[in-house]
């Protein structure tokens, strides 16, 4: 049995047909970078796994058991989704937003428990932003906001991360703070599936890689083997050399940078 | 703690209001005499004022129906204005947004012409305000299978919207000109004067009921304006509580253009104030937006009806004070609705 797959997934949207025959396998404990240039399904794939879209025929399955068949809050427990910070209308404030994690847990018409507001603060400890917790969502950086939503999903309970983009409108030093969170949490247990448009993300990440294609998985397995030169320019339609540099790690060298 | 004292501070000026509203109008009653007479009423103690008769019958009788009235009123249709806007993540909707309030409006007038007895006006701006939310929301459902719920839930209170003021101005085109089309004019300019005992009692504890389930529901209020897809993942039964929460304020709403015809701008710019006040968190924008649009109400229908010698329609009224009020709201827009 294996912990969190899909097996021959597909769906179409009004007729489009987005995803033609997916099979994706997550282990326990690892991280999954989904590639692909834009509109490939990428987005459609994580929705898919996290239960917010049905799939027209094939399924997903969590724990040898189909996704569907678990209820909306057992799903909640067992899979959080961080979205891109996004914009939000009204504000609240870093604590209230990492308490949202709870609300499947709360009882109806209550206020959030003692025990609640313990479990969202520590998970604002873990990832060091409890100064953050009075601020107003809005007002923090797009790094900080980021944590804010990963708080959210550590106080959710659940184990398994669902990132769309995480690390998208991000400064470099915040992408990196975020993708060395990612790594540590990994350490800890936490499963991740996340969309990336950084080749290079997945390969400082390790793990395993999917690639994506006009539907189809165009390639998959450990990251350090699935990313090659021929799959980036296949992928991204582009023209880089992938190049190991002194200490073994590959980096991504576009055709068009003078080397010597 | 600043919270608690600024609840603290409303309640006491809704009670405030009340008690000056009772005392003012067409016969003016000092707040003295009006303190002995609640007391003597209500607790049994201290003497019976002067005049007892004519006291009560003004008080309990006429004035205290109509100030209850405004108080639900009032609390009510704000109460519904700041969960739609929570619904809908945009704090420029108002009670109308799914078409409500024309549905309503169109089914009072309906009422007025072919109906003589006004609990016949009543079931039919009730109905047809029930009526134009169930259009909205069939619209919404037809389109609605995959794409966004929101923008189809506007465009189906739009269409709702359009559909039944033209058929209102249909009836008013073709109702008796002499009798009944001034009844309808002037019911939908809104006004509390036609309240009575009876009305009170027959809309009261729906209308409590609801406004107090709704502030209650305040915090689901706030998972829902992170979005459709971040709520379900948070394990929140989306539809469900998006479905009850617009049956709620629909009820509210339409109860309001039962009780008083329509009034608008109430919906809109009291949870503006509210968030002003106490921010976005929905499990205090709400009690808060029930407190403060009762006692905003309750102020504005004294005025409508002590200011003039004629009564003033309240309707009016809280558009000509709503309005500016609304223009300073929106230097706020910039700063992200705090």
């Amino acid at each position: 049995m294996s912990f969190y797959e899909a097996h021959n997934l597909h769906f179409s949207y009004n007729d489009k047909v987005i995803l033609k025959g997916v099979d994706l396998r997550i282990e326990e404990g690892s991280i999954v970078s989904l590639l692909g240039a834009n509109g490939t399904g990428k987005s459609t794939l994580m929705k898919l796994f996290l239960g917010l879209l049905h799939p027209s025929s094939g399924e997903v399955m969590l724990k040898g058991k189909s996704l569907h068949a678990y209820s909306i809050k057992e799903r909640a427990l067992h899979v959080s989704y961080v979205p891109q910070s996004t914009q939000i209308a009204f504000a609240f404030c870093a604590l209230d937003m990492v308490l949202m994690g709870r609300i499947a847990f709360e009882s109806w018409f209550k206020r959030a428990s003692q025990t609640d507001i313990t479990l969202a603060r520590e998970a604002m400890e873990r990832l060091g932003i409890v100064h953050l917790e009075k601020r107003t969502f809005q007002t923090l950086s797009g790094g900080e906001k980021q944590l804010v939503l990963i708080a959210r999903s550590l106080a959710q309970g659940a184990k398994i991360l669902v990132m769309d983009e995480p690390v998208s409108g991000l400064d470099y030093g915040n992408q990196l703070r975020l993708l060395e969170t990612i790594m540590s949490l990994s350490k800890e247990g936490y499963t991740f599936l996340k969309s990336t448009h950084f080749p290079e993300h997945a390969l400082m990440l390790g793990g395993y890689t999917y690639a994506l294609k006009e539907g189809h998985i165009l390639a998959h397995g450990l990251t350090s083997k699935t990313i090659t030169e021929t799959l980036i320019n296949e992928l991204y339609n582009t023209n880089v050399a992938l190049k190991q540099t002194l200490c073994g790690y590959p980096v991504c060298i576009p055709a068009f940078v003078q080397t010597k | 703690m600043k919270n608690s004292l600024l609840f603290g501070l409303i309640v006491a000026s809704l009670g405030a209001s009340m008690l000056i509203s009772l005392a003012l109008g067409r016969y003016e009653i000092e707040l003295g005499t009006l303190w002995q007479l609640l007391v003597w009423k209500c607790l049994s103690v201290g003497s019976a004022p002067h005049d007892v008769t004519l006291l009560s019958n003004i008080v309990f009788d006429i004035r205290l129906p109509r100030i209850l009235a405004v108080v639900l009123v009032g609390a009510a249709l704000s109460v519904s204005g700041g969960a739609f806007q929570a619904m809908f993540v945009n704090p420029l909707v108002s009670p109308g947004i799914l078409g409500v309030l024309a549905g309503a409006s169109f089914g009072a007038a309906l009422g007025i012409m072919i109906s003589n007895s006004w609990l016949g006006v009543q079931l039919f701006a009730f109905a047809f305000g029930f009526l134009a939310v169930l259009a909205a929301l069939g619209v919404a459902k037809i389109y609605g299978k995959n794409g966004s719920q929101m923008i189809l839930l506007v465009l189906g209170g739009v269409i709702s919207s359009s559909l039944f003021s033209a058929l209102l101005s249909v009836v008013k085109f073709v109702a008796d000109p002499y009798n009944k089309l001034p009844t309808i004019v002037y019911w939908l300019m809104g006004s509390f004067s036609a309240v009575d005992m009876k009305t009170l009692i027959s809309v009261a504890i729906p209308l409590l009921l609801s406004t107090v389930i709704l502030s209650l529901m305040g915090k689901y209020l706030n998972i829902l304006s992170l979005g459709d897809d971040d709520a379900k993942a948070l394990g929140v039964r989306v539809a469900w509580v998006r479905n009850s929460a617009i049956l709620l304020a629909t009820l509210l709403s339409t109860l309001t253009v039962v009780v008083a015809g329509m009034i608008g701008w109430v919906g809109l710019i009291i949870p503006h104030i509210a968030r002003f006040l106490v921010g976005a968190d929905n499990r205090v924008l709400l009690p808060m937006c029930a407190l403060l649009g009762a006692t905003f109400l309750v102020i504005v229908d004294t005025l409508c009806r002590t200011s003039m010698s004629i009564e003033i329609p309240i309707g009016i009224a809280t558009s000509l004070i709503g309005i500016p009020i609304f223009v300073l709201a929106l230097r706020n827009a910039k700063k992200g609705f705090v």
